[in-house]
Parts: structure tokens; C-alpha cells; sequence
């Protein structure tokens, strides 16, 4: 383990720091895999030679005394574990391939190895083939087997369930619905099925038709006696897709992760991984490889959701309660996802449990949640709704201070789901979202914002080969500022909607074809600001100009398995965004004044900017535990954040593209290697990626971001690069599970009109990036974890100088970011204690501390004159969480 | 104008989760000095005038850091007005008076370099008053009523006007920078408070009964409402905006600061 550890990789990475971003990532991957192939010298397992005498013993007791003398363990499944099959035999001083021919000899049951163990497997050709002495011919007819994979237990389907075919290749994964189609010829196998949180199971299938099998899998962790009867897939990753830069999470992977203040959030653990930086101590914005918080795609349910976060950033908009997985995709994300520069985020909700009716929850410090959900018709359909609410607002009022007492400050959300099968091949699916905040002085004063979500989707299977997604999706965000001035009171609202429709098709064309393929049309509107005024004040009530585009994408792709270690995705999306009218729009000279306007009518087409972006990704795998892969994707963003503030705000604007505001444009390369190491235990993944970045947008100096006057005239352009290497080391299986994550990387702009036209680094430039996850299982009744993150500073501009203006000191500054803000360490602790599982009733107690050692980390630092001393300017630092405890109480019934 | 200040309410929230603010030692760059240029036209006799200083490092003190031995000119309405020194960086034109509508010129030599800037003073936009209004959201930090000077006037419709207030109480100025346009006021009625956040909670910033409160209503060019406006948000060290940058100013050859030519009225009240 530690020979691959990052301490001794470190030195290695920093001398050829210097060297340019892609030549790294070549040579640091080619040197990881040169280091990390220690010559094999284990022995294969049928090559030991044992002694043995079975009388008359049935096969599972005869294979655990084989076991038993030669230290080789069995993989076999029910099938094998349940035979009636008796064993008569001696051997002295044979192997183990000698014995076991010999003892399965009169019998439809074949070996072969499986790593270190030996496989079992049902084989009813065997026999036939011995009979008639011809081999099966493996370019017969074929056949496709396929299904839907779902858990026994809530009959949820799971998604990206691995479905293998045990000592072949062949190989496939369950999609977005748990859909799954697999195409071979004529034959017996055995399919192994696994997925993260399940039990995995093998099936045996004689496929000799078409053949529909749905798959239940169990609830739980492997259990230790489970080992023997089930075949351990190999690997829990894929490491024969090419997918690369993607990280899958289920929630019960991170219901153990301590968390500020006990509000499980997913957002936050994904901050644990490389390549992905959270945006602030406690925050839930985050950056994916360089890129600015607006270039993530946050999908729920296939939903974009504009602004994912509660209390002005430290609360995700996702209720862990309602949360299937997530999936974030920070490099070569498939066509059938655009419109940002960093990172698809893709959060899918559970679909409802539809064998029993329950209901969860959870009181914590800050926040109460309750979940419900249920069959609608038993096996068929299913509801969830699941509800959370916070109620800091009760301790506000306990507040002496006036100006505390009187605030109101809360969020809360709604989630709610349902599906229906409308026969063998259809399915339904509903779900919505809705959520808001409040936060507010008085009733004349605050804000209130939120999101809301709909998706109608429509299943269907047009043959056992081509499966169908239609959705029909509804996005709205909106913020309502109201202040009262004297004798006067404002409202401020704005919004930004999306109508969606998408049809998306996966053509498991044939064993090494699968082609993904589909359309996307969304009309965006955009209301910058309704305001409204009545009293003195003299402001006129005005709406500013709304804006409205439609984004139409066209996609297709195939993932081509060429050959049992080579695979390749290629793809192409068409993307084209029109700005519609009607508006006026400007044309603007180099200091941003504007020298002419042009107005359009309603539905007049201003501009439609068409991009193709390509993306390829292929995978060589080098044996059964490792793989390299390596991709290029080309990303496009029509709709832009426009942010100069520190912390994330439920104001920060939303444009779209226009005349001038030109379409963001990446183009990443990456290139990763994967390795599973100590029969699977641990995962080793190292990605080194160089990202180009254009047409970025700042605002200018001195910009006024609340204008009536076109936005373009507060902006500036130019572009952008970030380039690193990541590395995780994670352990899923055993008591102590968790994850290991270094990230060395560098992120930069260069806008015509900012630093004098130099590069400089982006605020969210972190050199170094670690994150330590670990969860430890001391008992049946207690799980303890830890985290512990270390992070460079971000970038920042501090001043160079002071000088007096008026008689008032001001600073003077020279480069944009060139300073840093002290590095960032905190160490987080949580216990979780079971206090009652019985089958209908479980409940447990959950405590955390974030913060543990109260390291005074900074969140901000600002410049002042000296409290104590009138003559001096200081600096000052501001800690915002150290040592804060959370205790919650969840519960299931 | 619509200046809503929700970091206001996020710092309480903060404040809940016990954060806390230290003063730190930080090392930071000395840089080259550069000239500071403050320079003053107004419509009153004795109000032209001119600053020149240089920028300091951040561990000096604060004293005026004035630079004599500059030559300095104002050209303007045909004539040349030579500005002359009276110590510490002051340079003073006392018999220029500026008039609504025309268009001046600043020039500075100093040690070979040239700072050179024009400004037009805008017509005058009158005050009509200026009372006292009560904060109805935050207190002060001793309890008492937060009150603001507020001030009441009629933009002009015809053209853009831009407005500098400057508020004095009991003979002592407030720091805080009060702008306006009319952005979203053309041609209205305008009545606004001067609020402004009393960040080091100094009590003889309070504004109370008794108190005498002047203020100083100034009609301003777009370049000079563009200054004040980004040197408040840019270069106050306060951390709310991402990147702090140095305002924008009219002065050309390479000096911060600005040349602001501006009408000028004053009121007096005493606080009811």
C-alpha cells in the first residue's frame, strides 16, 4: 500500500512541475505505471499440489476440505452450494487442476481460476459436448438477455449496478433506470451482478432465446460467510469503460461522513474527492478542475437547478433522504450532457419504495427531516415524498439583541416522486422539487429565493435492444430582495426558467456496440429585474429587459468494445443557441460605451452560435486489475454567472449569451490510469488533465453590478487554463473504509483589461489539495469516522500600499491575485450509535464534531484602521466554525 | 441606489455560528510609490484646490504622506490659474470659482512627471431639504434608534446628474462615501437616506438628538461619480468583493486619485 501512496509520488510530481501541463500528466502516468507493476510471483492456485482422500461427500463440504488442505478458496454460486453431487476420491501429492478434473469429471460442473480463488461454475454443455465430442461454435446464433435490476427490498432501481459475465470479457452496466441489455451467443453462464451497498449475486443463465431477466439484489455489505456462495465480481469498478474523470456516490456510502452541523450533504462529500474544491469553509459551492462555480451542470432528475444551495451557501439544496446517487463527471462526460465548462453533476432521486409503506427521519440541531413513501400498486408503482425544515429561526428569537431577535432565517424543501408501470415496457416516472429560503429583518426587509423542478419522464422499451427516455422538464429559480428606506419600499424580483424537453435512446446494437444517441431543446427566460418602488424615494418601478433563448442539442455516440481490452467512445454533440427577441441589443467600444442599438421583434432571431463539440474516450485495459484510459471532450456554455462576490449569493445574475457575450468554450484532455490492488481491497485511480478555457467574462473594474444599463457594459473577456494530476486511494471493503485524495493543480485567467493583460492565478487556484475519509466499524452498534482536509489558500488580492483620499485611507493594489490566504486544515469526527434495529423499527443517534481541533482556518481577511491605534491600518482575519458539535436522531419505521 | 445589503444578515447568521475576527500579522509586498492626486474645483470662492501625496506601505502610519515642489496649473472658462503650495502637498488656486458648464484642465509636473486630467462641472441640481429618518431595521450597538441624515431633492429629467453627498456631524465628517445617479430616479423627486454601516461601532458616529448635522450636497461629472463609486467598493479593504482593484479614475500619466470639478451647497440642521 504504501509503496503507491502519495508521499513518495509527491517529489516526483514536484520536479517536473515546471514542465508544461500535458507533458506532466504523460509523464507522470507513464512513471506510475512503470512503478506500479511490481513483477507477479503468485502462484496460480490449480498449480498447488495437495493430498486428499473424500468419501462419498456432498461438493460444497468436499470443496471446503479442499480448502481446508490447500489453503485455496472457492467461488461458487447457489447452484453449486445446493448440488447433491457426491464426491469420491484420492489424490496424494497432485494439483489441484488434476483433482479437480477428476472429481467433476461424470459431472456438469467446469473450473477455472478467479484471481487468487477458484471459480465453480454450473456447466450443463459440458456434458453434451463430452458426449458428442464437438466443441459449441462461439459465432452461433445470439441472444440478448436483458432486465431491469432493482433491490429487493423498496424495489428501487439501481443505478449503475455491474452485470459480468463471469470468465468472459463481456461485461455491461445497468443505466439510468436500472436497465440493462446484454447480446451473446448461445451458451450457459453465469452473470455476476454487484453494486455499491448490495449484496452481490450470481445467476445462472441458459440462453438459448431471447430471455428477460429482472434482477432483485440484496440490501448490506458483504457479510463474511456470504463470501463463499457468491462470486465476487471482479472489481467493484468498471475498469473496462472508458468513462474517466467520474465519480459515483450512493448516500449510503456517506450517511457516516461527519458533516457541519449533522445536515447530511452530498454536495459536501463530493468536496472530499480530487479535483473537486469546495467554494469556502463550510460552503456547498464547489470547483471541478479549475473551473468557476457557474460551470457545474446541477441536474436533478434531469432538472437543471440554478442556484443548489440554502442559507446563502452552507447548505446543499439536496436532501440526502431523497437521494438515490449522485454522479459527478469531471472530465469526458457523455453527449448526452452540455451546456457547461467543468462538470456534470447528476443527482437522481429515489423512486419510492414499492413493496412496503415507510416513513424516515431524522432531529438534528438546525433541521428536522420526515420522508414517506410507498407502493401505489404493490411490485408496480411506487410515491416518495420527502420534506425537510430549519428552524435556526427559534434560537434567533431567544436572541436578546433586537436586531437578532426579529429575523427570520430558514429554508426548507419539498421532494416529491412517483412512478407507474404501464405494462412490460412502459414506465412513468414523476418527481418535483420545490424549496426556499427566507431570510429577512423584518416583514419590510430580506430575501427570499428558491428553486423548483418538474420532470415527466416516459420509459419505454422498443425491443429487448433499444431503450427510450422522453422527459419533459421544468426548471424555475427566483429571488424577491424587499427593503424598506425610510419612507419608502422596494421589491426587486428575478428569475430564470426553463421549458425542456429531451429524447434520449441507448441501442445495445450488438456485444461490442452500444450507441447512445438523442435530441434536447430548452427555452430559456430570463427576468434580470422587476422592480417596484412606492413611497419618496423617486425610484421609478421598472422591469428590466427579460431575455429568451432556445438551446437545441443533437447528440449520438457509440461505445465500441474493440476488442477484450480495448474500448472506445466517440461521439459528437451539435449544439446551438439562439438569442431571441424581442430586446434591444448594443454594440459597445473597447471602454464598454455603448455606440449603437438595434432593437428586435418577438421571436426575431438576434444570434444563434453552433458548436460542435466532440468527445472521445478510449480504455486500454492491462489485466484484470488494471486499466489506462484517455479522453478528450469539448464543452459549451450559453448561460454565464456573473459573480464579484466573495461568498456565493442567491443575486449573483444569470445571463445568457448575446451579441457580445460570446459562448464559453473548454476543451479538456486527461489521461488516467487505474489500478486494483490486494484483490480489490483497495482502488487506485491517478488523472492528470490540461484544460483550455474561452471567452471567460469578469467584470470590469469599478463595475456596477446593479445597472440598468445592458450588462455587457460592465464585462471584460479573455481566457482561461488549468491543468493537474489527481490521485485517490479508496478502500470500500472490510471495517475500515474511506478514501485517500490528493489533488496538485493550477487554474488560470488572462482577461484583456484585467492585471495588465497578464495571466494571473483564479481565486480558486489551491496548489495542493488533500482529503482523508475514513470510517471506521468498531461494533454492530458503533461506526466511527474521521475527515481531515488540507488546502493551499485561495488567490487573492491584497494591497501593495495605502494612501489617503479625502482623509481616509484607502489601498493600493498592484497584480490580481497574487497573495495567498493561509492554508485551510480541519479535522471532522463522528460517531453513529444504533440504538434500536428491529425489523419494522430502527433509530440511531449520530454525533459529529466539524472543526475537532478548532483550527482557526480563514474566511475572510480584510483590511481596516487600527481599532487600538488610529495611526496604524491592520489586517484582520475572520474564523467562522471552529469546534461545532451536531448531535441527530434518525429514525425508520 | 439600490444598495441592499444582505451581507448584513449574513454576518448575523455568522455571527450565530461564533465567528470570530482576529487581528493578524501579514506580510505583504512593498511596491513602487505612485502619486495621489485630489484635485478640487468647486462653485464656492477659496474651494479650488489640489492634494498631492504618495502611497505608502501598509505598515507605515497613516499620516498625509504630501509631496511639495510640483507645479500645478487649472485651465478653464480662458483662463490659466496657477495653483500655489502652502506646505504638506497643499497647492491652492483661491481665486477660481467654477462655473456650470465648462470644462477644466489639471496640470501637474512633478520631478518629470506629467499628470494631466479635465473635468466639466455639471449645473447645479438644488437641495431641498435634508431631515432625519430612522433605520427600522438595525439599532445601534448601545440599543439606541439608528437615524440617518437623509436628504430630498428633484433630479433634473433632461440629463444624467450624479451626486456626492458629505455628511458632518458635529463638526466631525463621516468616512462613509455617499453617491447617487439617477439611474433609477430620472426626473423624480428623490428623497434618500444617508445610511451608512457604523463598522468600528464609534459612538460619535451615532447620529442623536442635539447633535448639529451639516451636510454638503455635490453635483458631480460621470467619471467622478464613477470614482467615488469604485473606490468605496474596490479599495475600502473590506473583502466583499472578490477582486479588489484600484478605482477608476480621470487623472492620465499614471497617478491615482481624481479631478473633480462640482458644484457645491451646504445644510445645517440640529437633530430633532
Amino acid at each position: 500500500m504504501k509503496k503507491y501512496g502519495p508521499v513518495r509520488f509527491l517529489p516526483l510530481i514536484y520536479s517536473i512541475m515546471r514542465l508544461s501541463a500535458f507533458v506532466i500528466a504523460v509523464i507522470c502516468c507513464t512513471a506510475f505505471i512503470v512503478f506500479a507493476h511490481p513483477p507477479v510471483y503468485a502462484q496460480n492456485p490449480l498449480d498447488k499440489t495437495i493430498t486428499i482422500n473424500l468419501n462419498n461427500e456432498p461438493l460444497k463440504q468436499a470443496l471446503d476440505k479442499i480448502t481446508a488442505v490447500s489453503g485455496v478458496n472457492f467461488t461458487y454460486s447457489e447452484t453449486v452450494a445446493n448440488s447433491r453431487v457426491k464426491i469420491k476420491l484420492q489424490a496424494a501429492n497432485k494439483t489441484l487442476r488434476q483433482v479437480l478434473s477428476e472429481a467433476l469429471a461424470k459431472y456438469p460442473y467446469s473450473f477455472s481460476t478467479l484471481d487468487q480463488e477458484v471459480f465453480i461454475r454450473y456447466d450443463p454443455e459440458k456434458l453434451k459436448m463430452s458426449s458428442t465430442g464437438t466443441q459449441v461454435n462461439a459465432v452461433d446464433d445470439k441472444y440478448t438477455i436483458s432486465g431491469v435490476i432493482r433491490s429487493q427490498k423498496t424495489g428501487e432501481s439501481i443505478i449503475g449496478a455491474t452485470v459480468r459475465v463471469v470468465g468472459m470479457p463481456q461485461g455491461t452496466s445497468s443505466n439510468e433506470y436500472g436497465f440493462y441489455s446484454l447480446t451473446l451467443p448461445k451458451g450457459t453462464y453465469q452473470l455476476a451482478i454487484s453494486a455499491v451497498g448490495q449484496k452481490n449475486i450470481v445467476k445462472d443463465v441458459v440462453l438459448h432465446q431471447d430471455t428477460k431477466l429482472n434482477i432483485l439484489l440484496e440490501d448490506g455489505e458483504q457479510e463474511l460467510q456470504s463470501v463463499n456462495i457468491t462470486a465476487k465480481a471482479p472489481g467493484g469498478r468498471d475498469l473496462e469503460s472508458t468513462q474517466m474523470g467520474v465519480e459515483k456516490l450512493s448516500v449510503r456510502e456517506t450517511k457516516n461522513v461527519p458533516v457541519l452541523l449533522g445536515e447530511h450533504d452530498i454536495i459536501k462529500t463530493i468536496q472530499l474527492l480530487p479535483g473537486i474544491k469546495s467554494a469556502g469553509d463550510g460552503g456547498g459551492g464547489f470547483y471541478v478542475r479549475g473551473g468557476s462555480a457557474d460551470q457545474n451542470l446541477i441536474l436533478l432528475d434531469e432538472a437543471p437547478v440554478y442556484n443548489a444551495m440554502h442559507l446563502l451557501g452552507f447548505f446543499s439544496t439536496f436532501n440526502s433522504d431523497a437521494i438515490k446517487n449522485v454522479t459527478i463527471y469531471k472530465a469526458g462526460m457523455p453527449v448526452q450532457y452540455g451546456g457547461r465548462l467543468s462538470s456534470v453533476l447528476d443527482v437522481k432521486m429515489n423512486d419510492g419504495n414499492n413493496q412496503n409503506y415507510g416513513v424516515s427521519g431524522g432531529i438534528g440541531l438546525i433541521a428536522s427531516r420526515i420522508n414517506v413513501e410507498g407502493p401505489i400498486q404493490k411490485d408496480k408503482s411506487s410515491f416518495l415524498i420527502s420534506a425537510r425544515r430549519t428552524y435556526i429561526d427559534a434560537f434567533l428569537k431567544l436572541s436578546k439583541d433586537t436586531n437578532v431577535n426579529r429575523t427570520s432565517l430558514y429554508f426548507y424543501d419539498l421532494n416529491a416522486k412517483a412512478n407507474y408501470i404501464l405494462g412490460d415496457k412502459d414506465r412513468l416516472y414523476l418527481s418535483g422539487y420545490f424549496g426556499k429560503d427566507v431570510l429577512s429583518a423584518d416583514k419590510t426587509t430580506g430575501i427570499n429565493w428558491g428553486n423548483a423542478t418538474g420532470t415527466l419522464r416516459w420509459n419505454h422499451l422498443f425491443s429487448n435492444k433499444l431503450f427510450s427516455n422522453t422527459s419533459a422538464i421544468f426548471s424555475n429559480y427566483n429571488y424577491k430582495i424587499k427593503a424598506q428606506q425610510a419612507a419608502s419600499n422596494f421589491t426587486v424580483f428575478s428569475q430564470i426558467r426553463d421549458l425542456n424537453v429531451k429524447e434520449d435512446m441507448q441501442w445495445y446494437a450488438d456485444e461490442k456496440n452500444t450507441i447512445s444517441f438523442g435530441v434536447n431543446s430548452i427555452f430559456h427566460t430570463i427576468k434580470p429585474g422587476e422592480i417596484s418602488a412606492t413611497g419618496n424615494s423617486g425610484v421609478i418601478s421598472q422591469t428590466l429587459q427579460s431575455q429568451y433563448s432556445l438551446e437545441n442539442a443533437a447528440y449520438v455516440s457509440n461505445s465500441w468494445k474493440a476488442s477484450s481490452v480495448f474500448s472506445l467512445t466517440y461521439g459528437l454533440r451539435l449544439s446551438a443557441f439562439s438569442i431571441l427577441g424581442p430586446g434591444d441589443f448594443y454594440m459597445l467600444n473597447a471602454d464598454g460605451n455603448i455606440t449603437g442599438t438595434r432593437h428586435y421583434t418577438q421571436g426575431q432571431v438576434v444570434k444563434t452560435y453552433v458548436n460542435p463539440e466532440p468527445r472521445i474516450a478510449a480504455t486500454l485495459q492491462i489485466n484484470d486489475m488494471a486499466s489506462v484510459k484517455a479522453s478528450y471532450v469539448r464543452n459549451v456554455q450559453n448561460l454565464h454567472l456573473i459573480s464579484n462576490s466573495t461568498s456565493a449569493s442567491p443575486t449573483d445574475k444569470w445571463v445568457a449569451s448575446t451579441n457580445l457575450i460570446k459562448p464559453e468554450i473548454s476543451d479538456q484532455f486527461s489521461i488516467g490510469y487505474y489500478k486494483d490492488l490486494s484483490d480489490h481491497k483497495y482502488e487506485l485511480t491517478v488523472e492528470s488533465y490540461y484544460k483550455s478555457m474561452d471567452n471567460q467574462i469578469d467584470y470590469r473594474n469599478g463595475a456596477d453590478i446593479f445597472t440598468n444599463q445592458p450588462i455587457e457594459t460592465q464585462l471584460l473577456y479573455g481566457k482561461g487554463r488549468a491543468y493537474g494530476i489527481e490521485l485517490l486511494i479508496k478502500k470500500k471493503i472490510g471495517r475500515l473504509t474511506g478514501w485517500l485524495s490528493y489533488t496538485l493543480s493550477k487554474t488560470q485567467r488572462k482577461i484583456d483589461g484585467i492585471n495588465d493583460d497578464k495571466w494571473y492565478n483564479a481565486r480558486q487556484d489551491r496548489t495542493h489539495d488533500i482529503a482523508l475519509v475514513t470510517i471506521y466499524q468498531l461494533s454492530p452498534k458503533w461506526t466511527l469516522s474521521a475527515n481531515w482536509v488540507f488546502s493551499t489558500g485561495d488567490a487573492v488580492t491584497f494591497p501593495s500600499g495605502k494612501y489617503q483620499v479625502d482623509g481616509t485611507n484607502f489601498y493600493y493594489y498592484t497584480e490580481r491575485n497574487a497573495y495567498r490566504m493561509p492554508s485551510y486544515q480541519r479535522l471532522d469526527l463522528g460517531a453513529t450509535r444504533l440504538l434500536k434495529q428491529t425489523k419494522k423499527f430502527s433509530s440511531e443517534l449520530n454525533f459529529s464534531i466539524y472543526n475537532a481541533y478548532g483550527y482557526a482556518n480563514a474566511y475572510r481577511i480584510y483590511f481596516r484602521d487600527s481599532k487600538t491605534d488610529p495611526s496604524r491600518t491592520e489586517a484582520v482575519k475572520t474564523t467562522l466554525f471552529k469546534f461545532v458539535p451536531s448531535v441527530t436522531y434518525n429514525f425508520k419505521f | 441606489m439600490m444598495n441592499i445589503k444582505h451581507f448584513s444578515l449574513f454576518l448575523i447568521f455568522a455571527a450565530l455560528l461564533c465567528s470570530c475576527d482576529k487581528v493578524i500579522d501579514i506580510k505583504l509586498n512593498n511596491s513602487a510609490t505612485k502619486y495621489v492626486v485630489e484635485g478640487v474645483v468647486t462653485s464656492e470662492a477659496g474651494g479650488a484646490q489640489v492634494l498631492l501625496s504618495q502611497t505608502k506601505n501598509f505598515s507605515d502610519n497613516n499620516n498625509f504622506n504630501g509631496v511639495d515642489g510640483a507645479t500645478i496649473t487649472i485651465e478653464g472658462n480662458g483662463a490659466l490659474n496657477i495653483c500655489t503650495a502652502v506646505g504638506n502637498g497643499v497647492y491652492q488656486a483661491n481665486t477660481l470659482i467654477g462655473v456650470p458648464g465648462n470644462t477644466y484642465k489639471l496640470t501637474i509636473n512633478i520631478k518629470g512627471n506629467t499628470f494631466t486630467a479635465t473635468c466639466t462641472m455639471p449645473q447645479i441640481v438644488t437641495l431641498d431639504s435634508v431631515y432625519v429618518t430612522v433605520d427600522n431595521l438595525n439599532t445601534n450597538k448601545d440599543g439606541s434608534i439608528r437615524k440617518y441624515a437623509t436628504v430630498e431633492y428633484k433630479d433634473p429629467a433632461s440629463v444624467k446628474n450624479y451626486y456626492r453627498f458629505i455628511q458632518y456631524l458635529n463638526g466631525k465628517k463621516e468616512k462613509s462615501i455617499f453617491v447617487n445617479n439617477d439611474e433609477f430616479t430620472n426626473g423624480q423627486e428623490v428623497n434618500t437616506p444617508l445610511n451608512f454601516n457604523n463598522d468600528n461601532d464609534d459612538p460619535a458616529r451615532n447620529i442623536k438628538k442635539g447633535d448639529k448635522l451639516n451636510i454638503d450636497m455635490l453635483c458631480i461629472d460621470e467619471a467622478i461619480y464613477k470614482y467615488w463609486y469604485s473606490l468605496a467598493d474596490g479599495a475600502s479593504g473590506n473583502s466583499n468583493t472578490a477582486s479588489p482593484s484600484n478605482p477608476v479614475g480621470n487623472i492620465q500619466g499614471g497617478a491615482l486619485g481624481y479631478f473633480s470639478t462640482h458644484t457645491i451647497q451646504h445644510k445645517v440642521i440640529t437633530v430633532p
